[in-house]
């Protein structure tokens, strides 16, 4: 047991850090995607250079010119919705360190949180009145 | 290092009996791509169900890696106009074509795509894909059976395979003088124009026997 | 299936105003079909897919006809006084018969397993008044088929919800299906021409000269 125990010590580097590691996996991963990109960068440099053309560039991809005016069309409710996910979304990450730590907290700290509550509330009532929460 | 096109052909083959294979990168790149040939997944007419046909299991286009029909032209190596061509699809197909990267094959399958076939005179039909674009290999039949498909792939394989990228007699769609796009037709008042691309075609000059 | 003559009958009776006539056919295996005028064609449509005994709810096929304008001469017998003597002559007498366009629907009754009962529509020529009325709202499949006749006979349905055209693309000139439709000469050539594509040939490659 103990010998075994000396063979490990031995194994392992005098200046043994554990975050080494990560950043030698992180240099691998990068070069291991970097390579291809690389190598099909000299390939094209050297033996296919690109043409590109308004046609080839072209955004839609089924053979029809694309009608209208350039630049994607999205749903505004897309955006409102957006908006809206992130006041839910702040306020839990907020939320949840409060509630831990919410006995130790002091009174100021309470009120802070809940003026900061009544903020986006106020944001979500106004969203509500306007009918964004009814999706049409 | 001497480059492997040089090499003496002995030496070559008593490397390989020791079991080192020394191969040109030209040769190592196209012997990948043309095991890899990914259709554009596209179909007109009859002559695609006989496309649809070689890809399933009785005929196995897979055996010759090219069962990944993508559904887009920019991830695509090879069109096969399978059926007719309309005049009023013409455009489409060549803004399809111009759409892919290189290096791009076409297969011409059936006598439609290749001339126009049965419906040659009539007033909708195109008279050949070759007219817009330029053809590698074309299928004749109507409509080809999946095995002639399977031999113009072969074909095409055989082509790619002996293909050079750079000295003096790169493939056409590799040199560094090929067009990017080709011209796409016009929809006009009652043929697409212009008629043909006379850089691609030109009508063979006919004298009439009398 | 009722006689057409009464249903003929009923469907006037039916919809006040509405002129319908039997149209025999010269072929003898093909049923004689119903003419009906535009004016009153949405009507009688309803009519027949709504009456208890038709229930005609399926419309199996549109599809237009051309008929030019066509000369018939036609020999006739004249009795004329000559001298105070009636005597008979042969003339040629010319018909005129000005052209119009016909769109035909046929239709069976998938729910009491009949038909089919073949209704026509005509236009008053070939030009300015090719309008009838669409049946669209009657049969929901008649719409594509309706721009089909639009676009390759020109003929126009008034009330089709989206009257375009169908198979040649926005901006062709003319509709290919007319009997006088020229199309455009765009023969380049043809390795084995043969009847009228030898014709073209022979327009486009001139034989050469005699050496």
């Amino acid at each position: 047991m103990v010998g075994q125990r000396a063979e490990r010590k031995q194994l392992m580097p005098a200046n043994y850090g554990p975050y080494w590691f990560i950043l030698v996996l992180l240099a691998a991963g990068a070069v291991f995607c970097l390579t291809p990109l690389l190598l099909a960068w000299l390939w094209a440099r050297f033996f296919m250079p690109g043409r590109p053309g308004p046609t080839k560039n072209a955004a839609y991809e089924c053979g029809l010119d694309s009608p209208g005016a350039d630049g994607p069309r999205f749903k505004s409710e897309y955006y409102l919705y957006g908006i809206l996910f992130l006041v839910f979304d702040v306020e839990a990450v907020f939320l949840f360190p409060f509630a831990a730590s919410f006995t130790g907290l002091p009174a100021g700290a309470a009120v802070g949180m809940l003026v900061f509550l009544l903020l986006l509330i106020e944001g979500l009532a106004w969203a509500w009145v306007k009918g964004l929460l009814t999706w049409k | 290092m001497t480059p492997a096109g040089s090499m003496d052909e002995g030496l070559r083959n008593e490397l390989s009996r020791q079991g080192v294979f020394v191969v040109k990168l030209t040769d190592l790149y196209n012997w990948g791509r043309k095991n890899s040939i990914w259709p554009l997944n596209f179909g007109l007419a009859c002559c695609a169900i006989e496309m649809i046909a070689a890809s399933m299991a009785r005929f196995d286009i897979s055996r010759f890696g090219a069962e990944v029909f993508r559904p887009s032209p920019r991830q695509a190596d090879l069109m096969i106009v399978a059926g007719t061509v309309t005049k009023k699809m013409a455009p489409q197909v060549v803004r399809l074509y111009n759409q892919m990267p290189d290096p791009k094959y076409v297969i011409a399958m059936g006598a439609c795509a290749i001339s126009g076939g049965p419906f040659k005179q009539g007033y909708n039909v195109l008279k050949g894909i070759d007219r817009y674009i330029p053809v590698d290999v074309s299928i004749p039949g109507c409509p080809p059976k999946p095995e002639a498909l399977l031999h113009a792939l072969i074909t095409l394989q055989k082509r790619i395979e002996s293909e050079q990228f750079a000295g003096p007699n790169p493939a056409p769609r590799l040199a560094r003088g090929a067009p990017g796009e080709y011209p796409v037709p016009r929809l006009g008042a009652h043929d697409i124009e212009p008629p043909f691309n006379p850089e691609v075609w030109q009508p063979p000059k006919l004298v009439r026997e009398e | 299936m009722e006689p057409l003559e009464q249903l003929r009958a009923r469907a006037e009776a039916s919809v006040p105003g509405a002129v319908l006539e039997i149209v025999p056919n010269a072929c003898p295996a093909d049923p004689p079909s119903l003419r009906v005028d535009p004016g009153h064609a949405l009507a009688v449509a309803w009519f027949l897919r709504d009456d208890p005994q038709l229930r005609l709810d399926y419309a199996s096929n549109v599809t237009g006809v051309d008929w030019p304008e066509t000369v018939t001469k036609e020999k006739a017998r004249v009795k004329r006084m000559v001298d105070g003597v009636v005597k008979e002559f042969e003339t040629v007498v010319e018909k005129r018969r000005p052209g119009f366009l016909e769109a035909v629907y046929h239709l069976y009754s998938m729910e009491l397993k009949q038909g089919p009962v073949i209704l026509r529509q005509r236009t008053g020529d070939r030009d300015r008044a090719v309008t009838v009325a669409s049946l669209t709202p009657v049969w929901r499949g008649a719409e594509f088929q309706e721009r089909e006749i639009y676009d390759l006979y020109g003929i126009r349905f008034e009330g089709h919800q989206d009257l375009r055209r169908l198979l040649m693309w926005e901006g062709f000139e003319g509709h290919p299906m007319r009997r006088d439709y020229v199309e455009p000469d765009d023969y380049d050539y043809e390795p084995t021409p043969h009847a009228d594509v030898l014709e073209k040939a022979r327009k486009h490659y001139p034989a050469p000269p005699a050496s």
